[in-house]
């Protein structure tokens, strides 16, 4: 947004910029209960500070090595696939214990849904944020959007494709609508030219979309940046059109 | 977890296995319910079976009562959505015993 008040001089009446954004009904329900919880000496403030920064700050890493490691060595592969909670542990994360002061999920049946050259997977929640999070870290903003949840499921191929995936017809796709107890993480086919790499380098390539499956691991990529389509037929003010004209 | 532990005696026993097709109850929603309107009165098959739990229509008032095996159903995205027009696409979602009929007894079609 290009700044267009020039402040030197103007005293003319304008709403400021609100100091606080607008919050919603679960935040101050979340407030409220925190603070009664906090009243009733359930935890402290202090543990629901360290709380809060543990939980913020833990990205999709563990899902990435977990990925990487199953690229690699077959034998854990079976296991992960076996047992998906049982074989987190393998790369340091205890879905009973994550932390050691509490769980960032309420359920311990994690399943991991494995790609192959004609069958991809990708998770959602329609009834709200279901996530693997002691592997992904806190959900991005787009997946606990109603627009993702509600169209990802009736229209999946068009949903992938405004993310830049688009598969061919006979690749099917397999939404994994997580309703119930069970969290899911995408395990993704192995992609072609890392055959060499070490487990570290193959764990750069996982990133978190290729692990909700919105995204395919390639060489090269190395971060989730969504395509930016810009609008063909934008609708400006009689005022801007002015400007651009000058 | 251990929480749970003394729950898990007065459970149903699990009436499906892995390849039954069933079709997804659409019963009253008492207040609350994990079972999404999209899915209610489609069929498809049982995927896997994951565990026995209380069932979330009694979990949500914290009330200890029954528990039951969840399964892990599989939809072709055709039965789901009538004009889906890719063959090879399909959903899973999951639900305890109580919401799944076997096939041949499914009373509740939407249709």
């Amino acid at each position: 947004m290009a700044d267009k008040h020039s402040h030197a001089g103007d005293d003319h009446d304008h709403k400021a910029a609100p100091m606080v954004e607008e919050i919603t009904d679960y935040e101050v329900l979340e407030i409220a209960v925190r603070e009664l919880a906090i009243e009733h000496g359930l935890f402290t403030t202090e543990d629901h500070r360290k709380f809060t920064e543990w939980a913020e700050s833990i990205g999709p890493a563990a899902g990435s090595r977990l990925v990487a490691k199953a690229w690699t060595d077959p034998a854990f592969k079976a296991r992960l696939l076996k047992d998906g909670t049982e074989a987190c542990k393998e790369v340091g994360v205890d879905w009973a214990e994550p932390t050691g002061v509490g769980t960032p999920s309420d359920y311990t049946n994690f399943r991991i849904l494995e790609d192959t050259p004609t069958l991809h997977h990708v998770i959602v929640c329609t009834l709200c944020s279901c996530y693997p999070r002691p592997l992904l870290g806190m959900s991005p903003e787009w997946y606990r959007s109603t627009n993702y949840r509600r169209r990802l499921v009736r229209w999946p191929r068009e949903v992938l494709a405004e993310f830049g995936l688009i598969l061919p017809p006979e690749v099917e796709i397999r939404i994994e609508d997580s309703n119930q107890k069970c969290r899911f993480m995408v395990l993704p086919v192995r992609p072609q030219g890392t055959e060499k790499w070490t487990e570290q380098q193959l764990a750069a390539i996982v990133t978190r979309d290729c692990m909700i499956g919105v995204a395919l691991p390639r060489p090269g990529r190395t971060a989730d940046v969504h395509p930016v389509h810009e609008a063909r037929r934008p609708v400006h003010s009689a005022s801007e059109h002015g400007k651009a004209a000058e | 977890m251990k929480k749970n532990e003394t729950l898990r005696t007065p459970s149903t026993p699990s009436r499906f296995k892995v390849g039954d097709r069933v079709q997804v109850r659409d019963m009253p929603n008492m207040f609350y319910t994990r079972t999404q309107n999209y899915v209610r009165g489609v069929t498809g098959t049982i995927a896997a079976c994951t565990y026995k739990d209380l069932i979330p229509e009694d979990e949500a008032f914290n009330y200890d009562g029954r528990l039951e095996q969840y399964y892990i159903i599989r939809f072709r995205q055709k039965d789901l959505w009538e004009e889906y027009p890719f063959d090879n696409d399909t959903l899973q979602t999951e639900f305890p015993d109580r919401w799944l009929d076997p096939l041949e007894t499914g009373q509740n079609r939407k249709k």
